[in-house]
């Protein structure tokens, strides 16, 4: 295959790159719990929040300082003040009250009601002449009118995660329970902010079909080396992109077709790739024949695994070229691995796209790797402006020390170079300019890098996409699989009336849709490392059932 | 899991997880997060694996894949529908999802992970609908080992980091309050 061509001939994906709205946002019904609310004293209300704090112990995972502890009666929802008055008793008129709130995890009622008992309000008629005093303390009060002291519980709805604005703080707090809308409280646990987001999509959107298609055309090549199922992956250094973009716009010519320069690595399935036990696989069982039979059908056993799915073979194709490169650049390597019990990820031999991006990298000409790149200097101006969203949003970074490698100091930053934009069917003749990072130029892991994948990658690779720590994950909206990890939400289907016109068949395969798990796992707020994540929807897209006809496998 | 170590079941869960438990002392040793795990077939070891991340430049080198990748040289994938896995910390998402493609039988860990569990620390993939079987997790099974060997991790200063953060103060903590949350990885 004349690679250089293949790549000059492939047509960009025509469509819209579209956010992968995150589950909080795709979910917000679930944002809404049970909580109580009960009328105390108000001498005793920071005795309540003791007695409460100390009885029931938070849920650290539920933050709910959204949410007023405290609400005075004319605070009240109007709807809840009068089913409480409703069900309340006449009060001593001098007695000042507050209602307090019992949020989840939910105590038993009745623990509830004797805990909170001593600070109830005394009722009109048997506390006209037992009106409390500033010293009494709990005990005394439940032992000089406990028969009398009936404290109300009330149910309530509460919203369970902080409000996104002054509206909806509103609302709620008119509607369910008081509540305070803090701008400064990160969102960014819901949902990316909408300026790393907007900034994102727009430096994707320019070549994203490029990508797609280069992806397709990756995922076609596994397909047809009876290798793997038809899936490819196809990793960007938006660094680079940007370079691009700022010396054409100098020398006033367009970009796109330099659009494979930030490509650092593709890599196509090799599910069928694998020796196991020391047996033929599933590729040598077939030869020449594509696409492999195994493909089919689905059939765990032959299924290879999910180290063998394109995404997670390109982060390691990544890895290996770092591992290789710091030998070369006499960075010692960590801790030299002489156990045999722990082997390298087996890889089959590179196709000749995956060895022709991989081998792009290499200072000088493509066959000789002994010669060391140039480092520490990169030719590239790296920009760390447009960084991993996470890096500044992680929960905890000291969590695990290793992850805060990310931090290396930028390289030196020389001038933007003609390099990126020699003809790349001439690698012999270009200096030495490496496009993956070394170690020691500050490259980890996939810190800050997008992938592009022609299917929605199963929930193993979308999470060993968030360890690897991309900035962006993208794939066609044609590619969704019922196994993905990164949908929230069902593709908008067709309007009932065509629904009902399409039968039972179709029908089942919505039902089918709707089975499966929306994980939306790129951007989980239970998460530690999160990326964003952009569907493209091509055009014409409306008219395809996309899930119907895919047969099911992990991507 | 209740493991009280008074009966031979018990006794044989406690040695495999030893066994796992070793691997993490591994990689504490070679400086990775210690995290080990034992792939056991027919009460045999079959495949070791210990945290890989720091050593391969790839995130994904979990200890769950590369006991996998040392089986599959003298077993068949299928072989991994009877086998069990004993591993020190919680399976991640990723190891959580991975084990099911694979269909493993049963996992037996340590500490739970509250960060990236995939098997009831955030998610629940390994019984939640899919196109494969659910397997059952056990957990709790030393999993004060398994805390303190993170703990031992944590304690230390990253040198890798660019910035390391002075811990010359900090004291192992050898406590186990009632409830505490275990650290993470």
């Amino acid at each position: 295959m004349d690679v250089e061509k293949t790549i000059r001939g492939l047509k960009p994906l025509e469509g819209q790159v579209v956010p992968i709205r995150t589950v909080q946002e795709t979910r917000p019904q679930e944002e809404f719990g049970d909580a109580f609310v009960a009328e105390v004293k108000v001498k005793s209300a920071s005795k309540v929040i003791k007695a409460i704090d100390t009885a029931f112990p938070k849920d650290p995972s539920l933050p709910l300082s959204h949410l007023r502890r405290f609400a005075r009666r004319e605070m009240l929802p109007p709807r809840l003040r009068a089913a409480i008055e409703s069900q309340s008793v006449p009060l001593a008129a001098p007695t000042q009250t507050i209602f307090v709130l019992i949020s989840p995890p939910l105590p038993d009622i009745t623990t509830l009601k004797a805990l909170l008992t001593p600070f109830a309000p005394n009722p009109a008629p048997a506390a006209t002449n037992d009106l409390p005093t500033t010293n009494e303390t709990p005990d005394e009060a439940s032992h000089s009118d406990t028969s009398t002291n009936n404290i109300q519980i009330h149910p309530i709805k509460i919203p369970l995660a902080p409000p996104f604005n002054t509206t909806q703080a509103e609302t709620w707090t008119k509607t369910l329970w008081p509540v305070v809308f803090n701008p400064a409280a990160p969102r960014s646990t819901v949902a990316p902010p909408p300026q790393t987001l907007k900034r994102a999509q727009e430096s994707i959107e320019p070549r994203a079909g490029y990508y797609l298609s280069l992806a397709r055309k990756v995922a076609e090549e596994a397909e047809q080396s009876g290798l793997g199922r038809g899936v490819g992956a196809v990793i960007v250094d938006p660094a680079i992109e940007e370079e691009i973009t700022e010396a054409a716009y100098e020398a006033g010519y367009d970009t796109t077709t330099e659009w494979d320069e930030a490509v650092l690595a593709v890599a196509g399935d090799a599910r069928y790739s694998r020796s196991e036990a020391g047996a033929s696989s599933q590729a040598q069982l077939h030869p020449g024949v594509a696409p492999n039979p195994a493909s089919k059908t689905y059939n765990a056993d032959i299924e290879g695994g999910p180290e063998l799915h394109a995404l997670m073979r390109a982060v390691e194709l990544v890895a290996r070229w770092r591992r290789e490169h710091d030998r070369l650049d006499g960075v010692p390597a960590l801790t030299p691995t002489a156990d045999p019990s722990k082997p390298e990820l087996e890889q089959p031999e590179l196709s000749a796209l995956e060895s022709y991006f991989l081998s792009r990298h290499r200072p000088g000409t493509s066959t000789n790797i002994s010669n060391p790149p140039q480092s520490p200097s990169s030719p590239l101006k790296r920009k760390h402006d447009d960084a991993n969203p996470e890096s500044a949003l992680t929960i905890d970074p000291s969590a695990d020390p290793s992850q805060t490698q990310l931090h290396h100091p930028p390289p030196p930053a020389p001038p933007p170079s003609t390099v990126l934009l020699a003809d790349s069917s001439t690698p012999a003749t270009t200096p030495a300019a490496s496009r993956i990072r070394t170690r020691s130029q500050g490259g980890y892991l996939c810190t800050d890098l997008d992938v592009y994948l022609s299917h929605e990658p199963c929930l193993c690779c979308s999470m060993g996409m968030l360890l690897s720590r991309f900035r962006s994950v993208i794939f066609p909206r044609r590619g969704r699989l019922g196994t993905g990890g990164l949908s929230s939400e069902p593709v908008v289907g067709p309007v009932a009336d065509e629904l009902e016109q399409a039968g039972e068949a179709d029908a089942s395969a919505v039902d089918r849709q709707d089975e499966r798990g929306y994980y939306g796992l790129h951007w989980r707020k239970e998460l530690n490392w999160r990326a964003l994540g952009f569907e493209f929807v091509e055009d014409g897209d409306g008219d395809v059932e996309s899930e119907a006809e895919v047969p099911v496998f992990h991507a | 899991m209740e493991f009280k170590g008074d009966s031979v079941e018990d006794s044989r869960h406690g040695y495999f997880m030893e066994q796992a438990l070793l691997m993490g002392e591994k990689a504490l040793q070679s400086g990775e997060t210690p995290v080990g795990c034992v792939l056991v077939h027919n009460d045999q070891i079959v495949g070791f694996g210990m945290n890989d991340t720091n050593r391969s430049m790839n995130g994904t080198r979990h200890a769950e894949f590369i006991a996998i990748a040392e089986m599959l040289q003298t077993h068949p994938r299928s072989a991994l529908q009877s086998t069990d896995l004993y591993v020190t910390v919680e399976p991640c998402v990723m190891c959580a999802s991975a084990l099911k493609q694979y269909r493993i039988r049963s996992v037996y860990f340590g500490c739970a992970n509250d960060r990236f569990g995939g098997t009831g620390g955030v998610l629940s993939l390994h019984s939640d609908p899919s196109i494969d079987p659910s397997y059952p997790v056990y957990g709790g099974l030393f999993e004060k080992e398994a805390i303190m060997l993170l703990r031992r991790f944590y304690i230390q200063e990253n040198e890798k980091a660019p910035n390391p953060r002075p811990k010359k103060n900090r004291e192992l903590n050898t406590r186990f309050e009632n409830d505490e949350a275990p650290p993470t990885w």
